[in-house]
């Protein structure tokens, strides 16, 4: 890849609008499955929802049902069909995906106090990591939900909860830019990283936070994702990844990805071509999808036309993507109704994006 | 009820009669002046007499009415946060206000707010001011209006106070057609006025010399100009004088205190507005900035809606124990709400249609929660009420009858509340 120019990278890798999964309601983000057969959603109605993708369409599925609140954090085991939920109010569960109208696993009614932001499945899906609003990192045995530790060192909400690639450490980041690291066998303190960057105090608000966070495929890069606050309230700011090396723990990068309506990256995934992609997502109809190599000063893709980008991810063959949005025009102080003068929501298109067609890579 | 000033058949009175009740009246210490004046001197001295303040907590920009006190839990609109149990059975409130909540029983909400305009510039001084009938007049804001109808009382402080984060100084444009000397005092970022102190190089002697000089001057300059100018001019220098011998207001304060208000600015203005009550300021207007989070709502609200709990209910557990809530009418506001719908920021935006107010003190049905919004939180779903409606409201509460009391503009009756709108009997002890 090093070797191609921006140019002929954007034309191998220019994503292509293959469908758009419409929804009703508002997603927190889309997930493929590991086994590539199956689409998932946390929603803001408390809802996993499922979309089948082995049929010539896809096809809408009943929801997993017993969550409350927004249902933020979901992953998959990584060779089992079992997906790990947890909602705004705590409550972790682990579902049969492929199951016609699955039933728990198990289930965790008070994982956290409240809000349980975000969960991460270890590399060999032994154990489920889960952080929360209530400042705790929780590690769960994924085979029965079996709490076997707890960190309670963070002093602010923890939005992000990730493994290392190797499994042998966990990181967990928080509203403050704290990014700490555990050993997870011994369950000590192993270190910290400092992405203060992303965090301010404005007037009474605290702003930013690691909003999202992912490693270099090869562990040896910790990326953390969010905004440099410019103001709170409305929330302005530059949206920043910051790069640490995981071994040093220092910083040995910042990129800027747009301009301050842009606002905050909330989603980063490495593409199987070795290059980092970047979801953002700020002032209403603001927010874009790049693709930029990290040695490079700037993208050499983003997008046009999308709008609020929250997340992405890589089905398992490596050419779809699926980009989570808010529906376009989505903001307004006024009352928008429809012709039944209901009052209207917004929603989540699901955008479906393809890799070049190979004749068109060829040419 | 015995109305405490004037009835509008009583408007009819002359200039001249007005300017002798107005020397009469700040011969007594109201203050009143020649314009915006109100009538019956004798029953104003009364009212005077009565000790009555208010505490209004503007949050600035628009507090969610969905992640304070009217939360719709695991709904479509209803966000990620839980609702709690209060200290009011039945009532429940967003989580992210615990120690309110075990103060609901001492307060009065009421969820049932419509209100007219979705922008910040028209909305902020229509709802301060109670968005009267448009007569061709600047009304005053509710910081005013209380300052003149009540006026500052025996402190010597000046009735209207406003605590603020920023610059400070004296705001006169609250005051519409009252006048500049019902204008505000703004206290900046808890610091007292700069040069609040006397000089050490300047005798009291030497003061009194030089304030004699300074009256024989403006004597002269008030020949020529408009006697507003110049009473302004004295009220802001009188105000000046009086803060220098209160000047251990601005002292540090105790660390217990700031521990439970919170060390957030916020905390330390309520704080603040706490002292100025109890050294008997008659009109504290305590003042968040911040809240119009039209990005990122939630993670915003996880943060400010804690330190807004508490800072207020620790304001309301002083006054309380205090025994100040008997004549301290307390109101806390923003000039509208935020919309249900959930924009692509992850923010709310503007709601006029269906938000909240809370209240206690003075005169307000404690332990009362009326108005009710729809399942979603999109509408009101019971009696709408608006800005005027509360303008009738805290002033009964205050024991000033809006119905019959008016201010006279110059020979101009006005009301001082919105003609159509009523006083909401169910938020009142009568």
């Amino acid at each position: 890849m090093v070797d191609l120019t921006p140019e002929q990278l954007k034309e191998k890798y220019d994503p292509q609008p293959l469908q758009v999964v419409e929804s009703e309601r508002q997603m927190v983000g889309a997930k493929f499955s590991p086994c590539g057969k199956s689409m998932v959603s946390g929603g803001y109605d408390g809802l996993l929802h499922r979309w089948d993708l082995t049929q010539e369409k896809i096809v809408t599925q009943e929801p997993i049902t017993g969550h409350h609140g927004w249902l933020q954090g979901c992953d998959f085991h990584p060779s089992q069909p079992r997906v790990f939920s947890g909602d705004s109010w705590g409550r972790l569960a682990c579902h049969d995906y492929l199951q016609p109208a699955p039933e728990p696993v198990w289930a965790v009614e008070t994982a956290h106090d409240g809000w349980l932001r975000d969960l991460a499945v270890s590399p060999d899906g032994s154990l489920v990591a889960s952080c929360g609003r209530d400042q705790q990192v929780r590690l769960w045995t994924t085979a029965d939900g079996q709490k076997i530790h707890q960190w309670s060192n963070h002093q602010h909400d923890v939005y992000r909860v990730g493994f290392h690639p190797d499994g042998q450490y966990l990181v967990s980041a928080d509203a403050h830019g704290m990014i700490r690291k555990w050993d997870v066998k011994t369950g000590e303190a192993a270190g910290e990283f400092n992405a203060g960057e992303l965090f301010s105090v404005v007037r009474l608000q605290d702003v930013g936070g690691v909003h999202a966070m992912t490693f270099s495929p090869d562990g040896t890069l910790l990326l953390a994702g969010g905004t440099r606050p410019k103001n709170g309230g409305n929330v302005q700011g530059t949206p920043l990844v910051l790069v640490f090396d995981w071994k040093t723990m220092k910083q040995i990068q910042a990129l800027e990805m747009g301009p301050t309506s842009d606002v905050y990256v909330q989603d980063l995934q490495f593409h199987p071509g070795g290059f980092l992609m970047v979801a953002t997502s700020g002032n209403p109809g603001a927010g874009k999808l790049h693709f930029q190599r990290l040695e490079d000063e700037k993208p050499f893709y983003t997008s046009s036309g999308f709008s609020n980008c929250h997340a992405i991810s890589v089905h398992a063959d490596g050419e779809r993507l699926a980009i989570t949005m808010t529906s376009k025009g989505s903001n307004g102080n006024g009352r928008p109704l429809d012709k039944d003068g209901n009052y209207l929501g917004n929603s989540s298109p699901i955008h479906l994006l393809g890799r070049p067609q190979e004749e068109e890579e060829n040419s | 009820m015995q109305h405490p000033l004037c009835e509008p058949r009583e408007h009819h009175l002359s200039r001249r009669q007005l300017l002798g009740c107005a020397g009469t009246a700040f011969t007594a210490g109201l203050g009143m002046g020649a314009l915006g004046g109100l009538v019956q001197p004798l029953v104003a001295r009364e009212l005077q007499q009565k000790q009555r303040q208010v505490l209004f907590i503007w949050i600035d920009g628009g507090m969610s009415q969905l992640e304070s006190w009217d939360p719709k839990p695991s709904t479509q609109f209803g966000g990620p946060f839980r609702s709690i149990q209060t200290s009011l059975p039945g009532t429940h409130v967003s989580e992210l206000m615990p120690k309110t909540s075990q103060l609901m029983h001492l307060l009065a909400v009421d969820r049932g707010v419509h209100t007219q305009d979705n922008s910040h510039s028209a909305g902020v001084p229509r709802i301060q001011r109670g968005d009267p009938k448009d007569r061709g007049v600047t009304y005053p804001y509710f910081g005013s209006a209380v300052s003149r109808l009540i006026g500052p009382g025996q402190s010597g402080l000046p009735a209207y106070v406003w605590v603020k984060p920023g610059s400070g100084g004296f705001q006169y444009k609250d005051s519409g057609f009252l006048g500049p000397k019902y204008g505000a005092l703004a206290i900046g970022e808890g610091q007292a006025p700069e040069n609040l102190l006397l000089p050490d190089s300047i005798s009291a002697s030497a003061d009194d010399t030089r304030n004699a000089l300074r009256r024989a001057a403006n004597a002269r300059y008030v020949k020529q100009r408009r006697p507003q100018v110049n009473e302004a001019h004295e009220y802001v220098f009188d105000t000046a004088r009086s803060l220098m011998r209160q000047r251990h207001l601005f002292k540090d304060p105790d660390p217990r205190d700031v521990a439970r208000y919170g060390e957030t600015p916020l905390g330390r203005d309520m704080l603040l507005g706490r002292q100025m009550l109890e050294a008997g300021v008659t009109f504290v207007k305590v003042n968040s900035y911040g809240w119009d989070t039209h990005g990122d709502n939630f993670n915003g609200h996880a943060s400010l809606m804690p330190r807004f709990d508490q800072a207020f209910s620790a304001v309301v557990e002083d006054l309380q124990e205090r025994g100040m809530l008997d004549h301290v009418l307390v109101i806390a506001m923003s000039e509208f709400g935020r919309t249900p719908r959930i924009n692509g920021h992850v923010g709310r935006d503007h709601w006029p249609e269906a938000w909240s107010i809370a209240m206690t003190g003075r005169g307000i049905r404690k332990g009362t929660v009326i108005g009710k919004t729809n399942d979603l939180g999109t509408f009101v779903d019971s009696e709408e009420h608006d800005i005027g409606d509360f303008f009738h409201t805290w002033f009964h509460a205050l024991g000033i009858d809006s119905k019959k009391v008016g201010y006279d503009n110059d020979g101009q009756p006005l009301p001082i509340a919105h003609d159509d709108c009523e006083p909401i009997r169910e938020l009142l002890v009568s």
